[in-house]
C-alpha cells in the first residue's frame, strides 16, 4: 500500500501543472504582501471607519498576522482550483493515457485503487496548505512582524491579543485542510466519471462557484439547503478567529465536511468499481 | 425707593452668595486639576462596547496638557476614546471663560456633593454644557456629564484612591454614545453558522458604550517628550 502511494506521489510530484499551484499560491501572497506594504493602512482604516469615527486606533494594525489572514481569505477561494487541477486528473488522467486498464491488470483491487488515488491527492492537498502556511503567515510575519491582530467582521469588531493568536492559525490551517479534502474528494469523484482531466477540474469549480454563491446568497429560498451545502462550512476555519470561538459550530462544520469526504469517496469506489474501464 | 432696593438686594443676597462661592468652587477645582502639567501611568483599558469583543488592553498613558494622550502597548493595538471626546478629566472641564451656576447637592458614591453646571462662553472646546459633582472636603470631581456639540453626551465617573492628592484617579469609567458599525458581509465573507455558545446576540444600531479605565503607577509632572505622542 505504501509501495503505491510512494508511486501515486511519483506521479503527481513528477508533473509540472502540480507545481503551478505552489507558484499561483506564492505570486498571490507576494503581490498582496506587496499591496498591504505600499498602502495596507489606507485600505483598513477604510473598513474600520465607523471604528476610528469614535476611537483612536493605534498601534502596529498592519502586522503579520492581519496579512496572514486576509490572504487566507482571498486565497481559499482559489485553493479549491488548485487542488482539483491536480486531484480532478487522477482517474482521468491514467484514462487519458490509456493507463488505467493497465494499471487494473496489477494486483490490487479497485477501492485500493481509488483510496490510493484519494491518499496522494490529500496528500499534494496537505503540502499545499502547508505551503500556504509559509508564504501567507510565516512570510507575513517576516515582513510585517507579529502584533495583536483585528479581525472585521460584518456587525463585530474582534481583536485577538498577539500571544493568543498562532495558535488559532494552527487549527485554521488544519481545518482548512479538512475542507481542501473535501474538494479532492469531489475531483477524485468527478473524476472517475471522466476520461480526460479538463471534465472534472471544470466541474469542479462550477459547482464549488455556484454553491459558494448559494452560501453567501442572504435569500430566505436557500436559508433550508444552506447547512447542507459544504460551500458553507468551509469557512469554518473562520471560527477560530472569533471570540467566543464557536467550538459547537466548527464541529458541526468538520463534521458536514468528513460526511461529504466518506460519501464522495464511497460513492467513487462504488461507481469505479461497477465501471466497464475500456481505456 | 432706596429703601425699597435696599430691601430687595437684602432678600436677594442669601440666593447670590451660592452663586459666588459656586464660581469660586469651580475655579478652585479646575486649578487643582489642571496643576498636573503630564504624567505616565499604566493602565488597563476595558471596552464594553455591544459591537466589539476584545479583552482588557494593558499598557502605558501618556499625558501631557492641554489634550495630548496615547496609549502605547509594545507590538500592540491600542483603543482608546477620540481625542476630542478625550479621556481627561482635564478635557471635560470647559477652560477658558465659563458661567457657573449652582444645581444644588446630590447624593453619590454615599457621599453628598456639590453639583455645579458651567457653561463655556466660548465654543472652541466643543462643549455645550457641563454638569460637575465636586467633594467639596477633598476639592474632588467624582462625576461629570459633559453635552458636547459633535460626540453627545459623556458621563465620567471618577474613583479616587493613592494619587487622591493630585486629584488623578485610580479607576475612570466613561459612558458614551456609540454609533453604529457595520460591514457588508460580501466583503467580510462572515462564516455565519450561528455559535450556540456566544451566547444572545446583542442588538445592533447606535448605543451606550462604557470604557473603564484603571491606573496604576502614575509619575507625574516629571516631563513627557513630545515624540511619544506622534504617530508611527
Amino acid at each position: 500500500m505504501m509501495k503505491l502511494l510512494q508511486i501515486e506521489l511519483y506521479k503527481i510530484f513528477r508533473r509540472p501543472r502540480t507545481y503551478i499551484s505552489f507558484g499561483v499560491v506564492t505570486a498571490i501572497a507576494f503581490i498582496f504582501q506587496l499591496a498591504m506594504k505600499a498602502g495596507g493602512r489606507e485600505f483598513f482604516e477604510f473598513g474600520m471607519q465607523d471604528v476610528t469615527d469614535t476611537f483612536n486606533v493605534q498601534g502596529s494594525i498592519i502586522n503579520g498576522y492581519l496579512v496572514g489572514y486576509l490572504i487566507l481569505q482571498s486565497l481559499l477561494v482559489q485553493i479549491p482550483l488548485l487542488v482539483a487541477l491536480v486531484a480532478g486528473d487522477t482517474l482521468a488522467g491514467e484514462a487519458n493515457l490509456g493507463t488505467l486498464r493497465l494499471l487494473l491488470t496489477r494486483p490490487i483491487s479497485r477501492p485500493q485503487l481509488v483510496l490510493i488515488k484519494f491518499l496522494a491527492s490529500s496528500v499534494y492537498t496537505i503540502l499545499l496548505i502547508l505551503w500556504l502556511a509559509v508564504v501567507a503567515l510565516f512570510l507575513s510575519l517576516l515582513l510585517f512582524g507579529t502584533g495583536d491582530m483585528i479581525n472585521l467582521k460584518s456587525e463585530t469588531f474582534v481583536l485577538l491579543l498577539k500571544d493568543d493568536v498562532m495558535w488559532r492559525y494552527g487549527c485554521a490551517f488544519l481545518f482548512a485542510v479538512v475542507a481542501m479534502t473535501a474538494i479532492a474528494a469531489l475531483s477524485l469523484f468527478l473524476s472517475a466519471f471522466a476520461d480526460n482531466s479538463i471534465g472534472p477540474i471544470i466541474a469542479t469549480m462550477a459547482i464549488v462557484v455556484v454553491l459558494t454563491i448559494l452560501s453567501n446568497l442572504e435569500l430566505p429560498l436557500f436559508n433550508a439547503i444552506r447547512p447542507y451545502l459544504f460551500t458553507s462550512h468551509m469557512i469554518g476555519w473562520k471560527g477560530f478567529f472569533d471570540d467566543p470561538i464557536p467550538y459547537a459550530a466548527i464541529g458541526k462544520s468538520a463534521m458536514v465536511l468528513v460526511l461529504y469526504i466518506l460519501g464522495l469517496v464511497g460513492g467513487t469506489i462504488f461507481y469505479f468499481n461497477k465501471k466497464d474501464i475500456s481505456s | 425707593m432706596r429703601r425699597l432696593v435696599s430691601v430687595f438686594v437684602i432678600l436677594l443676597l442669601p440666593f447670590l452668595a451660592p452663586a459666588m462661592e459656586a464660581e469660586q468652587l469651580y475655579y478652585a477645582l479646575r486649578t487643582k486639576v489642571l496643576s498636573v502639567k503630564d504624567y505616565t501611568a499604566d493602565v488597563k483599558v476595558t471596552l464594553d462596547v455591544n459591537y466589539m469583543k476584545i479583552p482588557p488592553l494593558e499598557g502605558k498613558l501618556y499625558y501631557k496638557v492641554p489634550d495630548k494622550i496615547r496609549m502605547v502597548r509594545k507590538d500592540g493595538i491600542s483603543i482608546l476614546p477620540k481625542k476630542n471626546m478625550s479621556l481627561s478629566l482635564g478635557n471635560l472641564i470647559p477652560a477658558g471663560k465659563v458661567s457657573v451656576l449652582d444645581a444644588g447637592t446630590a447624593t453619590l458614591q454615599g457621599k453628598t456633593l456639590r453639583v455645579l453646571k458651567v457653561i463655556p462662553e466660548d465654543d472652541k472646546s466643543g462643549i455645550i454644557l457641563s454638569k460637575i459633582w465636586i467633594d467639596e472636603a477633598n476639592l474632588l470631581a467624582l462625576h461629570t456629564e459633559t453635552t458636547t456639540q459633535n460626540d453627545g453626551t459623556i458621563n465620567m465617573d471618577l474613583t479616587f484612591g493613592k494619587y487622591i492628592k493630585q486629584s488623578l484617579p485610580d479607576k475612570v469609567t466613561i459612558t458614551m454614545d456609540i454609533k453604529e458599525y457595520k460591514l457588508p458581509k460580501g466583503i467580510t465573507m462572515d462564516y455565519s453558522e450561528v455559535p450556540t455558545t456566544a451566547g444572545p446576540k446583542k442588538p445592533q444600531g447606535d448605543s451606550k458604550g462604557n470604557i473603564i479605565i484603571n491606573y496604576s503607577n502614575y509619575v507625574v509632572n516629571k516631563g513627557v517628550d513630545d515624540k511619544v505622542f506622534e504617530e508611527k
